[in-house]
């Protein structure tokens, strides 16, 4: 009975010990020289411009970097018609805002900067963006 | 051990280094930590949104990107172009031209212009109409030069709460540039403004796509001619001593000082004198605050139709803590010099304040060089944390009005003129 008790203590300090080592071990090889390869991206750098000594002063194209909006009915429309004048990042880079919000935003992009939009595709893009973009539904 | 220790070690030596010696190089580095890896999990990165609640980062969240003429900055829309600058900039009382935020309203920015038949125009209700080259601002005028922070207007707008539709700028839509250009009262004068005229009307190159006649096809600001500040404006053809980046309004923008950067307009072209007043989507209902103290309401009020708004104009105080930026953790014991700056629309920064919450009370930083009333002033103080623990580290300014700010916020269905205390939480580890 005690010889046994005895084991199995000794069995478990043994399983602690390696335990212990096993974790030094994989610590002691992440302390130094730990690299990894990372997916936050690089930046090119842009080539140098040619310039001529004209009147003309000029830059490259500006780049989009345009986000995707999230797949869902009346996703069409929002692409279509809030694209003709802006990203859809001015969609995206919003928080979660409530449906209300959304609607008047809609509205004014009609009412007050003339956007020409069917009222059908209008509605489907309130629809839209409450499905995908308020506090109870953004995910990302 | 933490798996990044080593990383840490090598972090706050350079900390160090960079206190010892003061060199901006190396407190540069060590500030733009914030932007290297802090994880052990290499590649973790930012949601592309915050909220509902109020963003807790210093800048906006969204990506690096590098746009003509610009280092890498942060992206918010790409068209038209919004780009933030980030937070380790703001050491430095100059903002470089690469790293200053840009903001435009309409996604027909110029990519090129022809300076051969460019011509900044003076009209409308003047006795006689002006048509300068670039080359006559160069030579016919004296040049001026000074120091003023362009801040935009909704600058930390994603710290409202509840949260506003609009550009979720972070702390970086700021800058101060040395502006080189022309007194803005000189060319009216030579125009020689009529009698009769009530505001001057500023127009640049920028277009959109939307029908004619409205405001998704121009953008124009306007300024009453009673306005003092037309006497302290300048039309800029120089950005600390360069050609203003296209992005930043090539060839010439109008410099407001003390006001918000919505009427500094970019890539100007026409100075229209009116004799009644504009009322265009920009200057109304666009870019007005409440008629109250602190331009801030609720929106109960708003919905109740109650708030007079008028249109926004200079920039109340504000001050920001830069480094440390909370990305690396401090050892106790360790003397840091807490770095900042600071700005106020209504002259000169007569004071900042630092705390650390745990001494409780606040005490004045050493100011920076004054580089002018509507420049940044950058502050420093000493600061030496004693035990580990998290810390709150708070700063105030008070400007030569004597205004001071305040630890409230401010809310307003545009999203303007944030600019309560600022915090920063740091970590301060065990030393022995």
């Amino acid at each position: 009975m005690n010889l046994g008790r005895k084991k199995r203590r000794m069995v478990l300090a043994l399983l602690m010990g390696v335990c212990v080592v096993a974790v030094g071990a994989i610590y002691a090889d992440l302390e130094i020289g730990y690299y990894t390869s990372v997916n936050l991206g690089r930046l090119a750098q842009p080539a140098p411009p040619r310039l001529r000594p004209n009147g003309v002063y000029r830059v490259a194209a500006y780049p989009l970097y345009a986000p995707q909006l999230v797949p869902g009915v009346g996703r069409q429309d929002a692409a279509a018609y809030c694209n003709t004048c802006h990203t859809p990042s001015y969609i995206t880079m919003q928080p979660p805002l409530p449906a209300a919000i959304w609607k008047v935003e809609v509205d004014k992009m009609g009412k007050a900067f003339g956007a020409q939009i069917p009222t059908d595709s209008q509605a489907r893009i309130i629809k839209y963006l409450d499905a995908h973009y308020t506090p109870q539904t953004r995910k990302r | 051990m933490p798996a990044h220790s080593s990383n840490y070690t090598r972090r706050a030596l350079l900390k160090t280094l960079g206190i010892g010696g003061g060199a901006l190089a190396l407190s540069h580095f060590a500030s733009a930590s914030a932007f290297a890896q802090q994880e052990p999990i290499a590649g973790k990165r930012l949601s592309p949104f915050t909220g509902p609640g109020g963003n807790p980062y210093w800048n906006s969240v969204g990506p690096m990107a590098t746009y003509p003429q610009k280092a890498p900055l942060v992206l918010l829309t790409d068209r038209p172009v919004q780009l933030e600058t980030p937070r380790h900039y703001f050491l430095d009382p100059i903002t470089p031209n690469d790293a200053f935020f840009v903001r435009w309203h309409l996604e027909g920015i110029p990519n090129e212009v022809d300076l051969t038949s460019w011509r900044l125009h003076v009209e409308g209700n003047v006795n006689k109409p002006l048509e300068l080259t670039f080359s006559d601002l160069l030579h016919k005028f004296k040049p001026v030069t000074f120091a003023a922070v362009n801040q935009c207007s909704g600058n930390s707008r994603s710290r409202f709460e509840p949260r506003v539709a609009g550009g979720q700028w972070g702390n970086g839509a700021m800058g101060c540039a040395r502006w080189t250009g022309v007194h803005f009262r000189e060319l009216l004068d030579m125009a020689g403004v009529k009698s009769g005229s009530v505001q001057v009307q500023m127009q640049g190159l920028e277009r959109g796509k939307g029908p004619k006649g409205m405001p998704s096809y121009e953008f124009m600001k306007s300024l009453d001619l009673s306005n003092p500040v037309l006497d302290e404006c300048i039309v800029a053809y120089a950005m600390n001593g360069e050609p203003l980046p296209m992005l930043n309004g090539f060839p010439v923008r109008l410099i407001v000082p003390g006001y918000f950067a919505t009427y500094w307009v970019k890539c100007l072209t026409d100075v229209r004198l009116l004799d009644k007043r504009d009322e265009n989507f920009w200057m109304n209902p666009a870019y007005r605050v409440p008629d109250t103290p602190r331009g801030t309401t609720t929106p109960a009020e708003v919905a109740a139709g109650k708030v007079k708004m008028i249109p926004i104009a200079r920039m109340p105080v504000r001050s920001f803590i830069i480094s440390p930026d909370g990305a690396t953790k401090i050892p106790a014991g360790l003397p840091v010099i807490v770095r900042g700056t600071s700005l106020s629309g209504f002259g000169g920064i007569a004071k900042v304040e630092f705390s650390d919450a745990a001494r409780g009370g606040w005490r004045e930083a050493k100011l920076g060089e004054d580089l002018g009333r509507y420049a940044f002033r950058i502050w420093e103080c000493a600061w030496t944390p004693e035990k580990p623990g998290k810390y709150s580290l708070a700063v105030r300014a008070t400007d030569e009005k004597g205004n001071v700010q305040p630890d409230e916020g401010v809310w307003n269905p545009g999203g303007y003129l944030w600019n309560k205390i600022e915090r920063q939480e740091v970590v301060v580890g065990d030393a022995a």
